[in-house]
C-alpha cells in the first residue's frame, strides 16, 4: 500500500517535462508503483492536450512537408531495425534471494543490474551506489541498508527525495514502503531504520550531500564526498 | 451543463477538442491508423497540414526569445516524424491524438535542450516519460479522459489561474520559474495552480 505520493507541483512539473531530471527519475519511477499518481499524470496531460489544440496556428515554411517526405522516404530505405536493449524487470538479490522490481529509468540507469554498480560502503549498515544522471543540482544514488540496519541521523541541507524499490524502513515520522515517494526538506534531520525482513533499496535523490550529525561521520563526510566524486569521474 | 456546443464553433471545437468517451469521435484517429497500416501519405499529409502549425506554436512558445526560431520549425519537422514513424503505438484508449501529438511534441523539446547542453546521454527522455508499462494498474479516476470537464470548466476559470496554466503547460516553465516571473512565492503559484486543476476534476490530494 503505497502513502506517500508526490505534490501537486512534482507531478504538474513532470507532466509539463519541466521537472529537472534527477527528480524526473524519481517521479518516473514512483509512477510504475502508484496506479493513482499515474492517473492523474494522464489528466493533466490531457490538459496538456487540449490547451495544445487551441494555440493559435503558425504558419510552417511551404517546402516544409515535402521535406519531411524526403526524410521519410530515405529513412526508409537506410534505416537499420531498432535494436532496444531489454533489461529484466527483475532482477535477483544476491543477500535475500528475493526479486527485485525495478523502475524502466531505474533499469536504465543501472545498466541492468544493481550487482554490477560501483557500491561503497558507508558503515555496517549502508552501501551507496552513485548513477550518472545528467543534472548538476542534484546527486543521484542508489542505497541499500542492510535489513535491520540504521543509518547515521543526519540532517539535510537540501531536499531529499527517496523513493522505495525494495523493503521498507521507518524513522520518527513514520513507516515506509515500496513504492513511496519520500520528500525531505533542508534542516529536517533523521535516522531511518531498515525493518528486518529484507534489505531497504532506495533510489534517493539529493538536493546536495546530507551532513551527518555524529562527529565521526561530519569526519568522514569529506572522505565520503571525495570517494563518491572520484567514482563518479570514473563512470563518466 | 454542456451549454453552447451547438454554437457555430462547435464543428470546429469536435475536430480540435479530440475524442474522449464522453465526446464526439476524434476525427483524426482514422487518419493515425491509416498513416499506421498503410503508410497513407495523402492521411499524412492531413495530419500535417493541421498539427505542424499547432505544433511549432507550441514549440515557438518554449524556446525563449534569444534562440533562433528556425529551430521550431527544425523541431516540428522531428515531431511530425516521429508522428510518422510511431503511428502503429498510438493508442485511441489511453489519450486523445491531440495529447499523443503533445507528447510528442513535448519530449521532442526537452530531449532538444537536454542534446544542447551536454553530450553524454546515461538515459534517454523516453526511459523517463514513457507509458509505464508497470504491473499496476490505472486507477480509474472519476474522470480518467477529461477533455470534456476541461473544456467546459477551462472557459470559466479566473484570469490568474489560466495564466499560470498557460504558463505551465504552453510556455513550459516549473513552478519555479512562473513564481520567479511573476514575482510571487513558490506557495502562491502552486495553490492556484492546484486550484484551477481542481476545478478541471482533477483532485490532486497535496
Amino acid at each position: 500500500m503505497i502513502s506517500y505520493h508526490p505534490d501537486s507541483r512534482y507531478l504538474t512539473d513532470f507532466a509539463t517535462a519541466n521537472l529537472p531530471l534527477a527528480e524526473a527519475v524519481c517521479v518516473s519511477a514512483h509512477l510504475e508503483f502508484c496506479g493513482k499518481c499515474r492517473a492523474h499524470v494522464q489528466q493533466l496531460t490531457d490538459v496538456g492536450g487540449h490547451m495544445f489544440a487551441r494555440l493559435q496556428p503558425e504558419a510552417v515554411s511551404e517546402d516544409s512537408f515535402a521535406a519531411l517526405m524526403a526524410r521519410v522516404s530515405a529513412g526508409a530505405q537506410e534505416q537499420a531495425p531498432v535494436v532496444t536493449v531489454q533489461t529484466p524487470r527483475e532482477e535477483l538479490d544476491e543477500t535475500t534471494q528475493s526479486h527485485v522490481f525495478l523502475p524502466r529509468a531505474v533499469r536504465r540507469l543501472v545498466s541492468g543490474s544493481l550487482d554490477k554498480l560501483r557500491w561503497v560502503q558507508l558503515g555496517k549498515a549502508l552501501r551507496v551506489a552513485p548513477l550518472q544522471v545528467s543534472d548538476e543540482s542534484r546527486d543521484t544514488a542508489i542505497y541499500d541498508i542492510r535489513a535491520g540496519g540504521r543509518m547515521p541521523e543526519h540532517e539535510h541541507r537540501g531536499e531529499e527525495i527517496t523513493v522505495l524499490l525494495q523493503g521498507s524502513f521507518s524513522d520518527a515520522d513514520g513507516s515506509y514502503s515500496r513504492g513511496d515517494f519520500v520528500v525531505r526538506h533542508a534542516g529536517e534531520s533523521h535516522q531511518p531504520t531498515a525493518t528486518m525482513d529484507k534489505d531497504c533499496i532506495c533510489l534517493v535523490c539529493l538536493e546536495r550531500p546530507v551532513r551527518p550529525r555524529g562527529l565521526l561521520y561530519r569526519l568522514l563526510e569529506p572522505l565520503v564526498n571525495y570517494r563518491l566524486q572520484r567514482l563518479n569521474r570514473s563512470v563518466a | 451543463m454542456t451549454s453552447s456546443d451547438d454554437s457555430t464553433a462547435g464543428s470546429l471545437r469536435k475536430a480540435l477538442a479530440g475524442a474522449g468517451p464522453l465526446g464526439a469521435p476524434d476525427p483524426w484517429e482514422a487518419a493515425i491508423r491509416k498513416v499506421a497500416q498503410h503508410q497513407d501519405r495523402a492521411e499524412f499529409k492531413k495530419l500535417f497540414d493541421h498539427y505542424a502549425p499547432m505544433i511549432k506554436a507550441f514549440l515557438s512558445k518554449g524556446i525563449s526569445s534569444y534562440a533562433d526560431r528556425s529551430l521550431a520549425e527544425e523541431m516540428t519537422q522531428e515531431v511530425m516524424l516521429k508522428v510518422w514513424n510511431k503511428a502503429d503505438s498510438f493508442n485511441p484508449a489511453k489519450a486523445s491524438v491531440n495529447t499523443w501529438i503533445f507528447t510528442i511534441a513535448r519530449n521532442t523539446r526537452i530531449d532538444f535542450i537536454r542534446r544542447n547542453g551536454r553530450a553524454d546521454r546515461t538515459i534517454d527522455i523516453e526511459d523517463i516519460w514513457h507509458e509505464a508499462d508497470s504491473p499496476e494498474p490505472v486507477v480509474e479516476l472519476q474522470q480518467r479522459r477529461v477533455e470534456t470537464m476541461i473544456r467546459n470548466a477551462m472557459a470559466t476559470l479566473p484570469e490568474e489561474q489560466a495564466l499560470v496554466l498557460e504558463k505551465a503547460f504552453m510556455e513550459s516553465k516549473s513552478h519555479n520559474e512562473i513564481a520567479e516571473e511573476l514575482a510571487l512565492p513558490l506557495g502562491t503559484v502552486k495553490s492556484r495552480i492546484r486550484l484551477a486543476l481542481s476545478k478541471l476534476q482533477i483532485l490532486i490530494d497535496r
